[in-house]
């Protein structure tokens, strides 16, 4: 019950008033210009899977918890939740009074509606699996919504932070069909939606009957700037206010303008390279450990990444409910050589890894470092870029049909619950084409732990149990670990209380130019 | 003349039939699938399939393709896999943008680009012939993502006197139209030298010089006449080029236009995008090219279409 101890402080700091960072008093006005690489895919909460959609869509609509930078579950249009105790049964109390901006009542009702929209297979919600354990959906009464599963699932109030079961206009959506609804969203946020000329930009407008704090500014707007130079020049000259994705490289040269505030943020983004455990020679563990101790994780985070990234000590990130220090593989081309001896390769061998290109921060140069250091041990590797569309279809391939020996990817625990970031990753009923075990890793002892991680409400019993399980993982080594990317963000100075969430969206509900 | 042109457009419609085919194969050849791309990384099964049934490329792709082309017949594009907005409207919200960035490119690429040109051959060899053809062979190899980057740097961030990036007013205009226009001014340049170099020796030149007549007139009126046929055929070219969207420029400046629709597009694997922009981009190859042979006939009267 330890995360509804958490949950209960948050509410009595909130009740006390007390506000993160005590900034100056917020003035009124204005309008906030961010610049970003990508422009949103679709408005509609239930469909959407990029975080550049995210980031907009969670100014204007709302989840029933909101997960906070911290990773603490937050009340926001729910106020408090019991589980039964048998944990089939997860009671919501919601915020009474609140309004959709085209003035239809939030309610039970509404709330099991979206529920129940997200449930629906022909939704095609893109979210459903994390809320897919819940059985039914009851609306008590006006304000009390009861989830039922069919067995205890702890990550359920955490997964119902997650943007993809955000709460949208019940009316909207049936007026306006999902295809015109997907275009002009309504939500219960602190800004409603006004317009998107797509490809250029985004821009919503404060909704003055916020049951909340009210937004400061009077709008925000998200322009898309796809190349990294000109989004930086464009914070430089003043014409947007904030711009995301600045390049590692330009940090320095921006944290000496006085006229810039310069953040990096770690992320719940954890990169990897994975290999396929089934066949030769990655099937053999020492291999595996051989190549994680040929590549130097350091060197490539400073001189790639200029700093802007955390070495992985974990298959998860910090700031993961879950999430401990386990050990990370040291940089020893010595004990690199001496595995891959024991394991019958002393000449090393010949592999192929396909990689992204423009997914994740400076992708193609990990890779060619990689392909570097690797060589240093004997192993040459065959580098196939593709672009990401086409590496993740090339990847999900059933285990009989797959061809890849190597693969770079990323993975996003959005939900901030370990759960998310490991059962999808390691358990072996997500071998594709079910889920997103590309390596088709198994380990029975893992399989289990992953299980019990799920049905155990206990906070701290999880934290050992998934703390066991990624010390084998760890140990196993199905994945070469390197990083944890950071958003890096240019702020111009007068931006106040807007920051980068580690689930790698800006949060400007609450911003403010200082005058 | 009229039953020319009218001949001509009527030829278009195999042209366009033709691109539709080639490029609804091109874009399903390319590995990568929509649905996939759609659902994202994280994604079910069964979603994935979900959504593969839902935009119809479960069906074989006869029935897909036949299916499109009644659409074409009809002037429906189909609707965007990501925005679910139709592809008409997708591309009616960025045909202005390109119009105006190609018209504004064009416009400095033939000012500059004729000007500097003439004034290379009137004095061939000279200090400011060689000075324009290093301008021009720079202009030519720069990359427009470099020196599109160094205007927003000078005339953006250091001086302040332009803004940096978008599409909203004629000052937002002027430094994309310049980047643009300076790679295309190079090659009009060029090829305006070189032909009026030609001219410039013929016998009529002779004569018109004999004659008394002015050196202005000489230039103007007997020479640069004669000499734009072939710089017609390059500045036509490069209209083409222009109004498929001139990519880079348009990433650099944040222009939102038909080029970075396509290349979106392509990446997701928007297929109904990628079709209905290139189809768009075909038929304005095809009105530019029947522009210029018009033209033509207009600076030379000798030339007649029957």
């Amino acid at each position: 019950m330890r995360v509804l101890a958490v949950c209960l402080l948050a509410f009595a700091m909130l009740a006390a008033g007390a506000v993160a960072g005590a900034a100056p008093a917020p003035a009124r006005g204005g309008t906030l210009i961010i610049a970003e690489g990508s422009d949103a895919t679709t408005l509609d909460g239930h469909r959407y899977t990029d975080s550049p959609t995210a980031e907009r869509m969670e100014h204007i609509c709302e989840t029933l918890f909101w997960l906070s930078p911290e990773g603490r579950v937050e009340p926001r249009l729910a106020t408090a939740f019991t589980f039964s105790p048998d944990g089939r049964r997860l009671t919501i109390r919601l915020r009474p009074t609140v309004r959709f901006h085209d003035g239809t009542p939030f309610n039970a009702q509404a709330a099991k509606w979206n529920l129940d929209r997200v449930l629906d297979p022909a939704t095609r919600a893109s979210f459903r699996s994390l809320i897919d354990r819940v059985t039914q959906v009851v609306a008590l009464d006006a304000n009390t919504l009861v989830l039922l599963t069919n067995a205890p699932f702890a990550p359920l109030v955490l997964n119902l932070t997650h943007g993809g079961v955000c709460m949208q206009s019940p009316t909207a959506i049936e007026r306006l069909g999902p295809d015109e609804y997907a275009r002009n969203p309504v939500g219960t946020g602190p800004y409603r939606f006004r317009e998107w000329v797509r490809g250029d930009r985004i821009t919503v407008t404060r909704f003055e009957e916020y049951w909340g704090e009210k937004g400061h500014f009077d709008a925000i707007q998200w322009r898309v700037i796809p190349d990294d130079g000109a989004r930086v020049a464009a914070v430089e000259s003043g014409a947007v206010h904030i711009a995301k994705r600045v390049p590692p490289r330009d940090v320095e040269r921006l944290r000496a303008n006085r006229a810039l505030r310069v953040e990096v943020q770690t992320s719940l983004r954890t990169i990897f390279i994975g290999f396929n455990v089934t066949r030769p020679p990655f099937n053999n563990r020492r291999v595996r450990q051989a190549l994680n101790y040929a590549i130097n994780k350091e060197a490539i985070v400073r001189a790639i990444l200029g700093g802007t990234a955390r070495v992985s000590d974990a298959p998860i990130a910090p700031g993961v409910a879950g999430y401990a220090r386990i050990m990370t593989y040291e940089y020893n081309v010595e004990r690199a050589r001496q595995l891959l001896a024991e394991a019958g390769y002393p000449n090393g061998f010949r592999a192929t890894l396909h990689h992204p290109v423009a997914r994740y921060i400076r992708d193609a140069e990990i890779a060619a470092a990689i392909q570097g250091l690797l060589r240093r041990v004997g192993v040459e590797v065959e580098l196939v870029p593709m672009d990401i569309g086409s590496l993740v279809a090339f990847t999900n391939k059933p285990q009989a049909e797959a061809t890849h020996q190597m693969y770079m990817l990323g993975w996003g625990t959005v939900t901030g619950d370990a759960d998310y970031g490991l059962y999808n990753l390691f358990h072996s009923s997500q071998w594709p084409p079910a889920g997103f075990n590309r390596g088709f890793y198994r380990n029975p002892q893992v399989d289990a732990l992953l299980d019990r991680g799920r049905t155990t409400l206990d906070q701290a019993e999880r934290n050992r149990i998934y703390r066991e399980a990624m010390a084998l993982i760890m140990e196993d080594a199905p994945w070469i670990f390197l990083h944890s990317e950071s958003q890096v963000t240019a702020y111009r100075a007068e931006v106040q209380n807007v920051y980068m969430h580690p689930a790698e969206r800006l949060v400007a509900m609450q911003g403010f130019f200082r005058r | 003349m009229w039953r020319y042109i009218v001949k001509r457009l009527l030829l278009t419609v195999p042209v366009l039939f033709g691109v539709a085919f080639v490029v609804f194969v091109m874009v399903r050849i390319v590995p990568g699938d929509p649905a996939q791309i759609m659902a994202g990384q994280q994604a079910t099964r069964e979603l994935v399939e979900g959504i593969r049934r839902d935009l119809g490329l479960d069906r074989p792709l006869l029935v897909q393709f036949a299916d499109f082309m009644a659409g074409l017949l009809r002037g429906d594009l189909g609707r965007s896999v990501r925005s679910r907005a139709p592809v008409t409207e997708e591309l009616a919200h960025r045909i202005p943008n390109t119009l105006r960035l190609a018209a504004a490119g064009m416009l400095v690429a033939t000012t500059v680009g004729v000007t500097a040109g003439v004034v290379s051959a009137v004095r061939p060899y000279s200090l400011v012939d060689t000075a324009v053809m290093v301008v021009a062979l720079a202009g030519l190899s720069m990359p427009i993502y470099w020196s599109g980057l160094m205007l927003i740097l000078v005339f953006a961030v250091w001086l302040n006197w332009l803004p940096a990036v978008g599409s909203d007013s004629l000052a937002h205009l002027v430094l994309p139209a310049a980047a643009l226009g300076f790679t295309s001014a190079a090659i009009i340049a060029r090829m305006t030298r070189s032909a009026m170099l030609e001219v410039l020796r013929a016998d009529y030149i002779r004569t018109a010089r004999a004659k008394g007549l002015a050196e202005r007139v000489v230039i103007n009126r007997h020479a640069l006449c004669n000499a734009l046929i072939p710089v017609i055929t390059v500045v036509g070219l490069q209209t083409g080029t222009l109004l498929s969207g001139a990519v880079l420029t348009e990433s650099v400046f944040a222009w939102s236009g038909i080029g970075r629709l396509m290349v979106d597009a392509t990446l997701n694997r928007d297929y109904p995008v990628v079709q209905g922009a290139v189809l768009l981009v075909a038929l304005s190859f095809v009105l530019v090219n029947l522009v210029v042979d018009l033209l033509y006939a207009l600076v030379d009267p000798r030339i007649r279409y029957e």
